[in-house]
């Protein structure tokens, strides 16, 4: 399963100035899977990434509510949102 | 029902745009008038010069543009759903954006002001709480820039509820 990472604002800066990724994740993976794959990826991202407080996660264009884990098909797009300050 | 143009960023009753070149407010009003309206209401974010008493020296904004344009599509088609709105702008910059420059621009028309008034209200305060874009500011005497975090971020944190289809 491949899918596609997108890291906005501090999160990217903590990720190392990168603004999107690909990544290859096992079958049957999930969203909290992936939270897991890039703390270990991006070690100054893990305190970050790890607490959904910190990074709200965006599937394909939608927020996935706090506290619920979605599974991740080939080709999805998945956002890391921290706190937002539009407007 | 709205229909979409070839401009994704347009139907008839509602216009969106998260970009770096921002129309105009009369270009935003001229969307917006009708015959049937009496009232056109607006509210523009501008930069401000100061937070908490740091003079702001740098502001400039980030987006996940197709995303944010698509929240802002779902917060007017939500604000023409509770108030009788006949038409809906909301654009917000990117990039830099200096003190005095507008940063987001929402209008709203209504044959009667109440409605129009009460949209603008709602669509700004429901943009604070969930469109992805954010802020980074300078201050003065700083080495660092910051980024912003809206409070009706967290707040809102029980309305990101997923829309299944």
């Amino acid at each position: 399963t491949t899918v596609k990472v997108l890291f906005f604002a501090s999160a990217r800066e903590a990720a190392g100035n990168i603004s999107s990724v690909e990544i290859e994740l096992s079958y049957e993976s999930n969203t909290t899977t992936l939270r897991n794959v890039l703390a270990e990826k991006y070690p100054k991202l893990a305190e970050l990434v790890l607490d959904e407080d910190n990074i709200t996660f965006a599937l394909n264009e939608e927020y996935i509510p706090s506290g619920e884990s979605l599974p991740l098909k080939n080709g999805d797009t998945i956002a890391l949102i921290p706190p937002i300050s539009g407007g | 029902m709205s229909s979409f143009s070839a401009d994704t960023h347009k139907s008839n009753t509602i216009w969106v745009k998260v970009s770096e070149e921002l129309p105009s407010l009369q270009e935003c009003h001229d969307f917006c008038a009708d015959p049937s309206c009496g009232a056109i209401s607006s509210f523009v974010g501008v930069t401000r010069d100061s937070f908490q008493s740091k003079k702001v020296l740098k502001l400039w904004y980030e987006a996940y543009t197709p995303m944010a344009e698509k929240e802002l599509r779902k917060l007017c088609a939500e604000a023409m759903s509770k108030y009788d709105l006949k038409r809906v702008v909301a654009v917000h910059k990117v990039g830099n954006c200096p003190v005095g420059q507008a940063s987001v621009v929402l209008v709203c028309s209504s044959p009667h002001r109440n409605d129009g008034l009460k949209g603008c209200s709602y669509l700004i305060n429901e943009l604070k709480a969930r469109v992805p874009i954010w802020k980074r500011e300078v201050y003065e005497g700083d080495s660092d820039a910051v980024w912003k975090e809206n409070i009706e971020w967290k707040e809102g944190k029980s309305k990101r509820v997923m829309v299944k289809e």
